[in-house]
């Protein structure tokens, strides 16, 4: 099985995030008929996002399975299922409902393979979405994914390209334990290059999205793009920006962030969500414990506001982190203010 | 009970000394009081005594080695004790920030009355941690950088500006070479003397950070040429009479006899002189202590100690440790006037001229007098114009009358 961990190949097609999630998901049911999909709206609707258009033409509806506006019981039937030989994705359609899954996630998929002695696995994908600026208000906006990376037992995938998205899910799907698997909601137009041969990524292995020498932006998700935007307006400035990027939560490349950061000296880590007790405080320590004496200035971090996320679009918009702010917290850090 | 050797520190800014030769071996005893080792500081090569009689064991630092202020190089023991089990954490709990070594060396270097406190803190700019790991393998005395980075920071661009400037090339070579032997000269090209470049930096830094300003004064010489005709001097030499009024006069102006704390002025109990002395490298300062109070013959004796021990490159750590107050002669030299630098945390140096007969006018009369020219440099956070001129009266009543003041 080929692995593809950087864009490096050339791939002559260009797909959507959506499209490329679609096709992952699309290819490991024709592999694997043990892969299913379960949610809300999943079958003929195809999701409120149309992610999985197509799917339950092709599968059916044994395989595409809609359920009942029920959280906790369908991630439990999910993790049911591949304790018993399923590998089924449960699709979650907003982050923020995953306040219902939690007891399914963290005491039974996280747990089982640990409690059972290594008897029961649990093989399972729960995809869903997070990411503001949608106006959707403060309960379907959030991105709680610092949750799942808190837990001992679950693997944490935040693609921030079609590219990624397309190899991550794959991997994820073929992983012998639980992963949450994130996908930014307002990325799923996002245009990029995915190659039509077969690949996965591997988890653990983060990306340089961008190379620079003066300042690392290691960034997650939809914040790769921001990242991406801040290092073009700080090009112009004249300071070189490395962005990086995870890809996944756990397990963290740690090796390469610290590597990045001792290359440029200083460090931002951008992610979108609560910047509070976040996963960019954990990056952040990371790096300062592996870099220190590399380091020029502190690490800083960009997240969301501590703010419930607000409807009003201006407020919505000052709330999270943007390719601007980056921009000015960036060379601010560099002492070009 | 085991006794730890460290290395010590004189002055604020230094952060490692070089341990040039061990004068007992390990397993040797030592006696207290008696030379145990030999480092270059950040003054000049001097020798470490022994804190205690014992027997040197647990030698961590070879000859050669750059080790940090405060780090234990060493241990005396008693007969029949063993190593003590902090030994291996106590060198790795070398302190690296200012304030600690300060404290450290404190305790290593006894009476060490001009120690300036409060060198740490919040006061002066920060340094990266980068900058700071450069500057350390570099040799680059951090309180020398220029600060240009985020907030008035020291950033590493401010080290290798430093480095590129030539400031760190000295610091950086491994063998200093008093006697110009295969290590005088690397392959990048000249080298400097360890004295030569630690007067450099420290020239450098008294420069940059502290205010000077200078007054002048002519003064009639010939009570002090009559003082040694008379014979009143004994061996004494017209410098050691300088030495001797000055700090008779500093009694009388203590603010003359003051340091600079980083945020207010402490007037030293002791008036220690400083004469500055010429030798080879550059320059370096040994130390009179209570010049005030010792007679003249004393002083000139001392003086004689010290300068024969600068020229064999003896000086150990008492002798150029605690000056309060500096005077630099060039008088020999043929100068006529000149304006020095200071030695912080001193706060004042006198420069001293030769004496020459000059065509003076006194009382509508003209008449040809030996004059001499001191310049006085302050540090102008401590002394202020008026201060600095009262001091210079009073030394030159001294001067004019020596015998009523020194004999």
């Amino acid at each position: 099985m080929p692995e593809s961990t950087t864009k490096t190949a050339s791939a002559t097609r260009e797909l959507t995030f959506a499209q490329a999630v679609n096709e992952a998901l699309a290819e490991e049911m024709r592999r694997d008929k043990r892969v299913c999909i379960l949610g809300e709206d999943v079958a003929e609707a195809g999701t409120p996002f149309k992610v999985l258009s197509g799917l339950v033409q092709e599968f059916g509806v044994e395989r595409v399975i809609d359920t009942p506006i029920s959280e906790a019981g369908f991630t439990g039937v999910g993790v049911g299922a591949a304790m018993t030989g399923m590998r089924p994705v449960v699709d979650i359609m907003f982050g923020d409902f995953l306040t219902l899954t939690m007891d399914q996630m963290v005491n039974q998929a996280a747990k089982v393979h640990y409690m059972s002695g290594g008897k029961w696995k649990v093989p399972m994908v729960l995809r869903t979405t997070l990411g503001a600026s949608r106006r959707s208000a403060a309960q379907h906006s959030q991105s709680l994914h610092a949750w799942f990376s808190h837990v001992p037992g679950l693997k944490v995938v935040m693609p921030s390209t079609p590219w990624d998205a397309k190899g991550l899910l794959k991997s994820a799907i073929r992983d012998e334990n639980p992963v949450v698997f994130f996908e930014d909601k307002m990325m799923y137009k996002l245009k990029g290059p995915v190659p039509a041969e077969e690949y996965t990524i591997p988890f653990g292995v983060a990306d340089v999205k961008r190379e620079g020498e003066d300042i690392t932006l290691v960034a997650t998700s939809s914040m790769v793009q921001v990242a991406l935007e801040a290092a073009e307006l700080l090009e112009a400035v004249g300071i070189s920006a490395e962005v990086i990027d995870p890809r996944t939560m756990w397990p963290l490349d740690e090796k390469a962030l610290i590597e990045s950061a001792k290359k440029t000296s200083r460090v931002m880590v951008i992610d979108e969500g609560y910047e509070r007790y976040g996963v960019t405080a954990e990056i952040a320590s990371v790096i300062a414990e592996g870099a220190f004496f590399d380091l020029e200035a502190p690490v800083k971090r960009l997240g969301a506001m501590h703010v419930p996320i607000p409807f009003s679009p201006p407020l919505e918009d000052v709330t999270v982190p943007t390719g601007p702010g980056v921009f000015a917290a960036a060379k601010k850090l560099c002492g070009k203010s | 009970m085991a006794i730890s050797v460290v290395m010590p520190a004189l002055e604020m800014a230094q952060e490692t000394g070089k341990l040039l030769a061990w004068r007992k071996k390990e397993g040797q005893a030592t006696v207290k009081g008696e030379p145990l080792l030999e480092i270059e500081t950040d003054k000049a090569v001097v020798e470490v005594e022994a804190a205690a009689d014992g027997i040197l064991a647990g030698v961590k630092s070879r000859e050669g080695d750059v080790v940090a202020v405060g780090a234990v190089i060493a241990w005396i023991l008693q007969p029949g004790e063993g190593l003590p089990a902090e030994a291996l954490a106590a060198a790795v709990a070398a302190p690296s920030a200012r304030a600690s070594s300060a404290a450290v060396s404190a305790a290593a270097v006894s009476a060490e009355p001009t120690k300036v406190s409060g060198g740490g803190g919040d006061a002066g700019p920060k340094i990266s941690p980068k900058a700071r790991r450069l500057a350390k393998e570099h040799g680059v005395d951090i309180s020398l950088l220029r600060a240009t980075g985020p907030d008035g920071n020291i950033s590493t661009e401010d080290v290798q500006a430093y480095i590129a400037g030539g400031g760190a090339a000295a610091g950086t070579q491994t063998g200093i070479a008093p006697e110009g032997g295969a290590n005088a000269l690397k392959a990048s090209g000249e080298t400097l003397s360890a004295i030569a470049r630690i007067m450099a930096e420290r020239t450098t830094q008294s420069w940059r950070s502290v205010p000077h300003f200078f007054v002048t004064r002519e003064i009639d010489a010939s009570g002090l040429l009559e003082l040694r005709k008379s014979g009143g001097a004994g061996q004494a030499s017209i410098n050691d009479v300088l030495v001797g009024l000055v700090a008779r006069a500093l009694q009388k102006h203590p603010r003359l006899n003051a340091s600079w704390t980083g945020d207010g002025i402490r007037e030293n109990a002791e008036v220690n002189i400083s004469v500055a002395m010429a030798v080879d490298d550059g320059v370096v300062a040994a130390v009179i202590r209570n010049a005030n109070k010792l007679p003249l013959a004393e002083i000139a004796v001392e003086r004689r100690e010290l300068t024969e021990r600068a020229r064999a490159g003896k000086l150990r750590l008492a002798d150029i440790s605690g000056g309060t107050f500096t005077v630099s002669n060039l008088g020999m030299f043929e100068v006529d006037a000149f304006t020095a630098i200071i030695t912080p945390p001193q706060a004042a140096i006198l420069a001293v001229g030769k004496i020459v007969e000059r065509v003076v006018v006194s009382e509508g009369q003209m008449a040809i007098r030996p004059m001499i020219t001191v310049t006085l440099s302050s540090d102008h956070r401590v002394v202020d114009g008026a201060r600095a001129a009262q001091f210079l009266n009073t030394l030159a009543t001294a001067m004019v009358k020596p015998a009523s003041w020194i004999l």
